[in-house]
C-alpha cells in the first residue's frame, strides 16, 4: 500500500502537472509494482489527514516486538483541493500500486501557456515534507521546488545518529521535456554524482507538436484499429553514477516499450536493462490480461557469473459485490484517456452497468491529469473493493499481499513464506491500516 | 622445572583440525559482516603447519595440581595457513547503497544490479608476537588472553592479487577482523574447547559458565561478598557473629555502602513516579547485585539489568530502615570519604522514599555467592595484607609507640599486578556488558595509593579522640571516626596478643577484615570514579523497567 504521504505527494505532481513517470529511474515501475512489492512486517497503524489543502499530516503507529513510529509534516504551496484524501473514498487502483498504463504525453508546445493550465511564471510551487520516526530518533526531510515548467529541484535529507556524519543529502535536478527527460543528482555520501536521461520515441511522442484534434490525431488516436501491429511508446535511457570519493561508478541502459492507453489490445509493458559494467542483463514483462487481473514476470542473467534469476507475479482485483475474477476480454479499462476514446468507453461502461451509468460528463480536452481523474476515481471505487497480489521468485519464496477497504478503512494483510523451509514456512506476517480524512 | 609442550600430536589429531575449523566457521559468520560479503564465510583448509611457537615463561602466578597461571611471551613465525572461502558483491554501488537509507537513496535502476563473485583467501606467514596470559584451573578450563595485539603481520593472498587496489582493501580488512578474532573471539573459542576436555558437567549450561567466572571478578563487590568488618549505620563495626547473621535482607542497615549520589538520584527517581515530573535521572554508577548469582539476573530487567538492581537493593534497605539517620555520620566525617559529606541533605531527600518493596526472596542465594567467592577471596586478602602492611608501619611510626606486632613481614610478597588482568580477561565470556569489567585495570592501581587516605584519616581520628588506642587495626579507628559513640569492645577483642600460636589464628582474621576493606574501598573508588561507569549513561532510565 502506498502511505499516505506518498500518496499526497503525487497528488501534489498531478496538481503541478509535473509526470512522475517521465523518468529513467521509471522504466521499471509496472514491474517492480507487480514483482517487489514489499509485504508489511507487524502490525502498523496509520492516521492520515488533509487537514487544509495545502496542509497534511500523518501519524504513525507500529510495533514488531517494539513499538516504533513517526510524525510526519507536509506543506504545499499549492492547492491539493482536487486530491481525495479521505480513506472512504479514495480510489484504489491509485493508491494500490498496481499496473499503471502510461499516461499520454501532453501535446503542444510548452511554454505557449496552453501546457499547464494555470500555471504561472512567476509562480514557485514548492512542496515540504518532514518525518521524525521516534525511538530512533532519525529526521527525513524533502524539499521539491518547481521553478518552470520544465524544471523541478528536489532535495532529500536524512539525519540520523548512526549514519556517517550524521545524515545525508540528496539533491536531484530533473528537467522534462516531454520527449525526453534528464535528471542530475548528487549525494553528499561518498560524493555520489549522477546523471540519468530517457528518450521517447513512436507512438504518441512523434506528434507531440500537433494540438489535440488535429487529422493526425484521427490516423494515430481513433484510427488505431485499422492500423496493424500494436500502438505504443519506446523509451530509452541510461544512467550513470561517480563517487567522487570512493571512486567507484556504476552504470546501465534500459529500453522499455509500453502500449498506450489509446491501443485496444492487450496493454503490456517490456522492458530490458543491461548493466555492461557488471554484465547484467533484466527482462521484464508485463501484460494486464483483463480488467481485473495483471500478470508480470522478470529474468536476470548475469553473463559473467552465470548467475539467473526469475520471478513471476500477478494482482487479482477483486470485483465489487462479486468473487475474485478475471475479466478478459474486456477493453482497456484505462483510467486515463485521451478524450475521444472516452465517447467509446462511456459507452462500453453504459453496457456494462445497464442502466445505472452517470451521465458521461464530456471533459474538455485541455483538462489534463489531476481535475479529469474525479469521476473515474468514483468508477473505479465502485469497480474494485480488493486486491490480491501474489509474487514467487527462483528461491521458492511466496509473497503474498491482500489490500482492500473495509468501511473507511484501508487495510493491508501481507506475508512472506517460504518454501524452502517448510517448517517455519511464514517469514515474515503483517497488518496495515490506514484511516484518512 | 621444565614443560614439554607437544606440538605435532595436537596437529597431527585430523579430528581437532575438523573441530577447529567448525568453531573458526561459526565465530567468522557471528559478528555483523560488512555488506560486501554476501554470503557465509567458510574456512576450508586450516593447517598449524610444523614450527611450534616460541614460548618464554616470564612469570608463574600459581601452580598447583589443578590450577596455573603464569605469563608467556609468545613468538610464532610458523608456517601455519588458513583458507577461507565466501562469496563477494563485486558492484561498489550495490554495497553503497545497502547501508544507505532508503529516503535518500538514488534509486538507481539497474546499475546497483549485483555481480557476486566466489573468494578464496588464503592468510599464510602469519607471525605473531605477543604476551599470553594464560589461567587454567580444573574447574573453570583454560583461559588464555593475549595483552597486546598480538598480530604482527600477515600474508593474504586471494582470487584478486591481480588487482591492486582489492588486494591492499582486502589486506587491510583481514587484519583488522583478524585482530579481533584475536582479541575476543580466540579466548571464546579456547575457552569453550578447555570447557569440553576437563569439566564437560559445565557445558550444558553454557551461559551460566561465563557468569561464575565473571562472579569471580567481582569479589571485591561489597554485596557479592560483604566486608567483613561491615559497621551498621552507627558505625558500631559488626563483630562475627553478628555478621553471621547479617543477610543484606535484615534489619541491619547497610547505609555507608551506598553511593550517596545514587540514593539522591533514586529520591528523585522515586519522585518522579510518584509525581507527573518527566524528568528520570539516569543512575550512573549504580552498584548492583547482578554478578552475585545467576538468579539474581534473571529476575532483572533484560536491557538494565545492572541499574534496576541497583534499584532494587536501594528499595529495600530504605524501607527497613526507617529510623535511621545520617546526620551524626555526616558531621564527623572529618573528610575521609568526601562522598559523604552531604549526608544531611539526603536525609531529606529520602525520607520521600516509600516503604514497600522489601526484598525477601533474595536471603538463599546469599550463601551461594559465598561458597563461589571463596578462594577470590583469599587472593584479596593477601593483596589487603601486602600493601596495608605498610601502612600499618605507616601509620604506627606517625601515630606514636605502638605495643601491637606489625604482622605484614610474616605474609609472603605476592606480586598481584597482573592478576586483575587476567581475571578480568575472563569476563570476556560473559554475554552482557563485560567491557566495563575490563577497564578495572586501572582501578587496581588506585587500591594502592589509597591507604594513604587512610592513614591520613587514621591520624587525624586519633588527634582528635586519644583516647583510642593507636592499635593496628585501621579499619577499627576508620570505623570509629565515623561513629560519635564508640562501642569499647569492638577493638579490645580484636586486638592481637602477640603470642605465637594465636597469630596464624589472628593472622587469618587479620587478613579477612582486610580483605573486606580493601574491598570497600574500591567499592568507594567505583563511586567516586565517574568516568569509571560513563557507559552507562545510554541506557535506558531504571524507571520504567520491571523490578520484581
Amino acid at each position: 500500500m502506498r502511505e499516505f504521504m506518498d500518496y499526497i505527494q503525487s497528488a501534489f505532481y498531478a496538481a503541478t502537472g509535473w509526470n512522475r513517470d517521465n523518468s529513467y529511474s521509471s522504466l521499471n515501475a509496472t514491474a517492480d509494482a507487480l514483482l517487489s512489492f514489499p509485504t508489511p512486517r507487524g502490525l502498523r497503524i496509520t492516521l492520515g489527514s488533509l487537514a487544509t489543502p495545502q496542509f497534511a499530516t500523518a501519524y504513525q503507529l507500529g510495533t514488531v516486538g517494539v513499538v516504533d513510529g513517526s510524525v510526519s509534516y507536509l506543506y504545499s504551496t499549492v492547492s491539493l483541493r482536487n486530491a481525495v484524501a479521505q480513506s472512504a473514498r479514495i480510489p484504489l487502483p491509485d493508491l494500490l500500486k498496481s499496473y499503471k498504463p502510461l499516461v499520454e504525453l501532453p501535446r503542444g508546445t510548452i511554454g505557449t501557456g496552453d501546457f499547464l493550465e494555470g500555471w504561472d511564471a512567476s509562480e514557485k510551487n514548492t512542496l515540504a515534507y518532514g518525518r521524525l520516526y521516534l525511538p530512533q530518533s532519525m529526521l527525513e526531510a524533502l524539499v521539491v521546488k518547481r521553478f518552470s515548467p520544465t524544471l523541478q529541484m528536489q532535495i532529500s535529507a536524512v539525519s540520523d545518529q548512526t549514519l556517517r556524519n550524521g545524515g545525508t543529502v540528496l539533491g536531484m535536478v530533473q528537467y522534462d521535456r516531454q520527449r525526453y527527460g534528464i535528471e542530475g543528482l548528487a549525494s553528499s555520501d561518498g560524493g555520489l554524482m549522477g546523471v540519468r536521461g530517457l528518450y521517447n520515441f513512436g507512438g504518441d511522442a512523434e506528434n507531440l507538436k500537433t494540438p489535440y484534434g488535429s487529422s493526425n490525431d484521427v490516423a494515430t488516436g481513433n484510427g488505431i484499429g485499422e492500423r496493424e501491429g500494436i500502438y505504443g511508446r519506446f523509451s530509452t535511457g541510461a544512467e550513470l553514477y561517480y563517487g567522487t570519493l570512493n571512486k567507484s561508478g556504476g552504470m546501465s541502459m534500459g529500453v522499455r516499450f509500453a502500449t498506450l492507453p489509446t491501443y485496444r489490445g492487450t496493454p503490456l509493458t517490456a522492458t530490458m536493462t543491461i548493466n555492461p559494467l557488471m554484465g547484467n542483463i533484466s527482462w521484464s514483462y508485463a501484460v494486464m490480461a483483463g480488467k481485473f487481473c495483471s500478470l508480470a514476470t522478470r529474468m536476470d542473467f548475469n553473463v559473467y557469473s552465470y548467475e539467473s534469476e526469475w520471478a513471476v507475479g500477478t494482482e487479482l482485483w477483486r470485483r465489487r459485490k462479486s468473487s475474485w475474477a478475471v475479466d478478459a476480454g474486456k477493453e482497456s479499462p484505462a483510467p486515463e484517456q485521451a478524450p475521444p476514446p472516452k465517447l467509446e468507453r462511456s459507452f462500453q461502461a453504459k453496457i456494462e452497468w445497464r442502466l445505472d451509468d452517470p451521465l458521461p460528463a464530456p471533459e474538455p480536452p485541455e483538462m489534463q491529469s489531476a481535475p479529469k481523474e474525479l469521476p473515474q476515481a468514483e468508477e473505479d471505487n465502485d469497480k474494485y473493493s480488493g486486491v490480491l497480489k501474489a509474487r514467487l521468485d527462483q528461491h521458492l519464496k511466496i509473497g503474498l499481499l491482500w489490500e482492500g477497504r473495509v468501511k473507511s478503512l484501508l487495510f493491508s494483510l501481507g506475508s512472506g513464506i517460504d518454501l524452502r523451509r517448510l517448517d517455519t514456512p511464514f517469514r515474515s506476517l503483517g497488518l496495515e491500516v490506514q484511516f484518512s480524512s | 622445572m621444565a614443560f614439554n609442550f607437544n606440538w605435532s600430536p595436537l596437529t597431527a589429531d585430523e579430528e581437532f583440525y575438523q573441530r577447529a575449523q567448525d568453531l573458526l566457521t561459526t565465530a567468522l559468520n557471528k559478528s555483523p559482516k560488512p555488506p560486501i560479503i554476501v554470503d557465509d564465510i567458510l574456512v576450508t583448509e586450516f593447517n598449524l603447519g610444523s614450527v611450534p611457537p616460541e614460548l618464554e615463561i616470564l612469570e608463574i602466578g600459581d601452580l598447583a595440581e589443578d590450577r596455573f597461571r603464569g605469563i608467556f611471551k609468545m613468538c610464532y613465525s610458523g608456517d601455519a595457513f588458513l583458507t577461507l572461502r565466501t562469496r563477494v558483491q563485486a558492484n561498489p554501488l550495490n554495497t553503497y547503497l545497502s547501508a544507505k537509507p532508503a529516503f535518500t537513496s538514488p534509486q538507481p535502476l539497474a546499475a546497483a544490479a549485483g555481480l557476486t563473485i566466489p573468494l578464496s583467501i588464503t592468510l599464510s606467514e602469519i607471525k605473531l608476537s605477543a604476551f599470553v596470559i594464560l589461567v587454567f584451573s580444573k574447574q573453570k578450563g583454560l583461559t588464555l588472553v593475549f595483552r597486546n595485539d598480538p598480530l604482527e603481520s600477515i600474508k593474504v593472498s586471494s582470487t584478486f592479487d591481480s588487482i591492486q587496489f582489492v588486494r591492499d582493501y582486502l589486506q587491510r580488512t583481514i587484519e583488522g577482523q583478524l585482530r579481533t578474532l584475536m582479541m575476543e573471539e580466540l579466548p571464546a573459542i579456547i575457552h569453550k574447547l578447555s570447557l569440553r576436555l576437563w569439566c564437560p558437567d559445565q557445558l550444558p549450561r553454557e551461559d551460566e559458565a561465563p557468569r561464575e567466572s565473571a562472579d569471580d571478578e567481582v569479589a571485591v563487590d561489597p554485596f557479592a561478598a560483604p566486608p567483613l568488618d561491615a559497621v551498621d549505620a552507627s558505625g558500631h563495626v559488626l563483630d562475627a557473629n553478628e555478621l553471621s547473621s547479617l543477610s543484606l535482607d535484615g534489619g541491619f542497615e547497610l547505609h555507608p555502602l551506598f553511593s550517596q549520589k545514587n540514593l539522591l538520584r533514586l529520591a528523585a527517581l522515586n519522585d518522579s513516579h510518584r509525581t507527573l515530573s518527566l524528568f528520570t535521572p539516569g543512575i550512573k554508577s549504580a552498584m548492583f547485585r547482578a554478578w552475585a548469582g545467576p538468579m539474581d539476573r534473571l529476575d532483572a530487567g533484560r536491557s538494565t539489568p545492572l541499574a534496576a538492581q541497583g534499584l532494587l537493593r536501594t528499595h529495600s534497605v530504605l524501607g527497613n530502615s526507617t529510623t535511621y539517620t545520617f546526620t551524626d555520620a555526616g558531621s564527623l566525617d572529618n573528610g575521609q570519604l568526601p562522598s559523604r559529606s552531604s549526608l544531611s541533605s539526603l536525609n531529606s531527600t529520602t525520607m520521600g522514599l516509600s516503604v514497600g518493596a522489601g526484598r525477601h526472596p533474595r536471603t538463599s542465594r546469599k550463601k551461594k555467592t559465598r561458597v563461589v567467592n571463596l578462594r577470590r577471596k583469599t587472593d584479596t586478602a593477601s593483596e589487603a595484607t601486602s600493601d596495608t602492611g605498610e601502612t600499618m608501619s605507616e601509620t604506627s611510626s606517625m601515630a606514636g609507640p605502638s605495643s601491637e606486632p606489625i604482622n605484614a613481614t610474616s605474609i609472603p610478597e605476592e606480586p598481584e599486578d597482573e592478576e586483575p588482568i587476567g581475571s578480568s580477561s575472563k569476563v570476556r565470556f560473559a554475554k552482557g556488558p563485560e567491557t566495563e569489567l575490563s577497564k578495572r585495570l586501572p582501578l587496581s592501581m588506585d587500591i594502592f595509593t589509597d591507604p594513604v587516605d587512610s592513614v591520613e584519616a587514621v591520624v587525624m581520628s586519633v588527634e582528635e579522640k586519644t583516647k583510642v588506642p593507636t592499635g593496628g587495626q585501621a579499619k577499627a579507628l576508620e570505623a570509629g571516626a565515623m561513629t560519635p559513640i564508640r562501642n569499647p569492645f569492638n577493638l579490645d577483642r580484636k586486638r592481637p596478643n602477640g603470642s605465637d600460636t594465636s597469630s596464624v589464628i589472628l593472622e587469618q582474621a587479620w587478613i579477612a577484615r582486610m580483605a573486606g576493606e580493601i574491598a570497600r574501598r574500591v567499592y568507594d573508588e567505583k563511586q567516586r570514579n565517574a568516568n569509571f561507569w560513563a557507559e552507562r549513561n545510554d541506557a535506558p532510565p531504571p524507571a520504567y523497567e520491571a523490578t520484581q
